[in-house]
């Protein structure tokens, strides 16, 4: 029991002893997942390299966290958090979520500097804590198109005691840089400028949270990746040839100007609640993005969640919702008899009209409290996939992909 | 009739001597303060939502891994698979930390005696004249 509970400990003195300064914890889950479909991949979110289809891996919800904290004075600490998980890019620079210095300028205002974890939702920043949470994932709808983890900047936050309940604003910027696979087979780096704030009350069994981020779009998409190809890349992404172009290739000059992200805005805003009795436990968050560019199209998401605690058991069910409100935008047809046109209108039509996402899901699944900080988890989603998005999911442009797919998945989650 | 009666008078002691056991005494220093706290004080203490007492001193909780789950049953209502999901939703975002175990009453004593601003529970029976009795969870 005390080995277990061992994580616990904050230091304290005592006569005898001088606590280190330096705590370790740590949480992580060793799950497997699998589906009925080898037409579509699988993925927890959009920051992961690798998918799952028919067969069972263990690389999509698994991963390993250590958080090293360092208490300097009773106002004054700093904190590491390193996650192993299955993200694309840099694996270490990628995985690290936080590391910051944190100033507890007065008990109720703090400042922290350096790496940040983004506070936009209700799972904020614990997506990766899934001992957290009863379901063995996030819900899928809302946050598997967020792959914002962390940013490099600033935050302040402010605690007011009122009517019995606790209210907290924060306000944050700065910059963050994600790696993420995209649709054309590419590592992009997507870097950008962010800030936002959010407004959390929390009184007896609720939770009740506002949240709003902007973005400036800092990095363009890597179109040097197809230099080397037969395609007319720098007609594509010059804007001065784009005339002699459209003599070719009629209408083009028109849909061009969309495949840049540089300077593009995206605005996000999110409300979330959660209820928790003992007994009872439910959960609800909805968001809504507006942006500029064509690589994030505006989209509405939320989800809820109902559970019920019987023990040490959990059962519990989730309904979730995606829906990019977009229209399609139609790409003139090339002249016949060019293959690398027909190549680029392949590629112009996955760039600009395939990100947008379209999926429900229901789900239900059970926590098992099993033994002190560990729990056994099994879901079972059935998502339906709409047609004006494939965004959250693998897919490839010569294979339909299906209206219907059962995700399976069992796993473990444990803190120490 | 009167066989009831001897039964019940033999079991009654049997019964209050386990209800008295149940009873946990929620103790602090005896320099604190605090005359005494409100059940929803101690669960803001015990919960990372206050990191002082009502007089503004810092506060410090003390868990005690033989009665754990017993104390946070009858602070809070919820179980304690549930208070250890909430302290990984706090610690794992970065917010607080939850409180240290002690092994038992008597360590939880001395803890308490030698820090100003520790709070932490014990028997009831095992009151003694160094700590200062806050609250008696039933």
């Amino acid at each position: 029991m005390c080995i277990c509970l061992s994580f616990l400990h904050t230091p304290i003195t005592t006569a005898e002893d001088k606590p280190s300064i330096f705590s370790i914890k740590g949480f992580g889950t060793l799950a497997g997942t699998g589906t009925d479909s080898d037409l579509v991949g699988f993925r927890r979110d959009i920051t992961k390299s690798k998918n799952t289809r028919e067969a069972w891996d263990i690389t999509n919800d698994s991963r390993l966290g250590i958080q090293i904290n360092a208490k300097f004075t009773d106002t004054f600490n700093a904190t590491i958090q390193w996650v192993a998980r299955d993200h694309a890019g840099n694996f270490f620079e990628q995985n690290l979520d936080w590391a910051f210095l944190n100033w507890n300028i007065q008990p109720d205002l703090t400042l922290r500097v350096g790496r940040l974890g983004a506070d936009v939702f209700m799972l904020s920043d614990y997506r990766n804590v899934s001992y957290a949470y009863p379901w063995i994932r996030p819900p899928h709808e809302f946050y598997a198109n967020q792959p914002y983890y962390h940013f490099d900047g600033i935050d302040i936050t402010k605690k007011f005691e009122i009517d019995g309940g606790f209210l907290s604003l924060k306000a944050f910027g700065g910059y963050s840089s994600n790696q993420l696979p995209t649709s054309l087979d590419i590592l992009f780096e997507q870097d950008s400028l962010n800030f936002g704030g959010n407004i959390q009350f929390e009184k007896n069994d609720w939770r009740v949270k506002l949240s709003y981020a902007h973005l400036e779009m800092l990095a363009e998409i890597p179109f040097g990746h197809y230099k080397n190809t037969d395609l007319p890349v720098e007609q594509f992404i010059n804007p001065a040839s784009y005339e002699t172009l459209n003599s070719f290739w009629p209408g083009i000059s028109r849909v061009l100007p969309n495949i840049f992200i540089k300077g593009k805005q995206v605005n996000y805003a999110s409300i979330g609640t959660t209820y928790d009795d003992g007994i009872w436990l439910a959960q609800a968050e909805a968001s809504y993005t507006e942006t500029n560019t064509i690589w994030y199209p505006d989209q509405a998401s939320g989800y809820l969640n109902i559970g019920r605690r019987f023990s040490t058991v959990t059962l519990y069910s989730l309904f979730g919702i995606a829906k990019s409100l977009n229209k399609p935008i139609s790409i003139p047809r090339p002249p016949s008899g060019i293959d690398e046109f027909n190549t680029a209108y392949n590629l112009l039509d996955m760039a600009i009209n395939g990100n947008g996402v379209d999926e429900k899901s229901i789900s239900a699944g059970l926590r098992w409290d099993f033994y002190t900080n560990m729990a056994f988890k099994a879901q079972w989603s059935h998502f339906w996939l709409g047609r004006k998005g494939d965004r959250t999911w693998v897919t490839s442009p010569s294979t339909l992909y299906p209206d219907h797919v059962n995700v399976f998945s069992v796993g473990v989650d444990f803190i120490f | 009739m009167a066989m009831k009666k001897i039964i019940l008078a033999f079991l009654l002691p049997l019964f209050s001597i386990s209800l008295q056991a149940e009873e946990l005494a929620i103790i602090g220093n005896r320099k604190n303060h605090a005359k005494t706290l409100l059940p929803n004080q101690v669960q803001d203490i015990y919960m990372g939502r206050k990191h002082a007492f009502p007089d503004g001193k810092i506060a410090l909780p003390i868990d005690q891994a033989s009665l754990r789950s017993d104390f946070y049953e009858k602070l809070t209502t919820k179980p304690i698979a549930q208070i250890n999901a909430y302290w990984a939703r706090i610690m794992f975002s970065g917010q607080s930390s939850p409180p240290m175990i002690l092994p038992d009453d008597s360590s939880v004593i001395k803890a308490i005696t030698e820090n100003e601003g520790a709070i932490g529970y014990i028997n009831k029976a095992n009151i003694n004249k160094h700590v200062h009795v806050l609250l008696i969870l039933k």
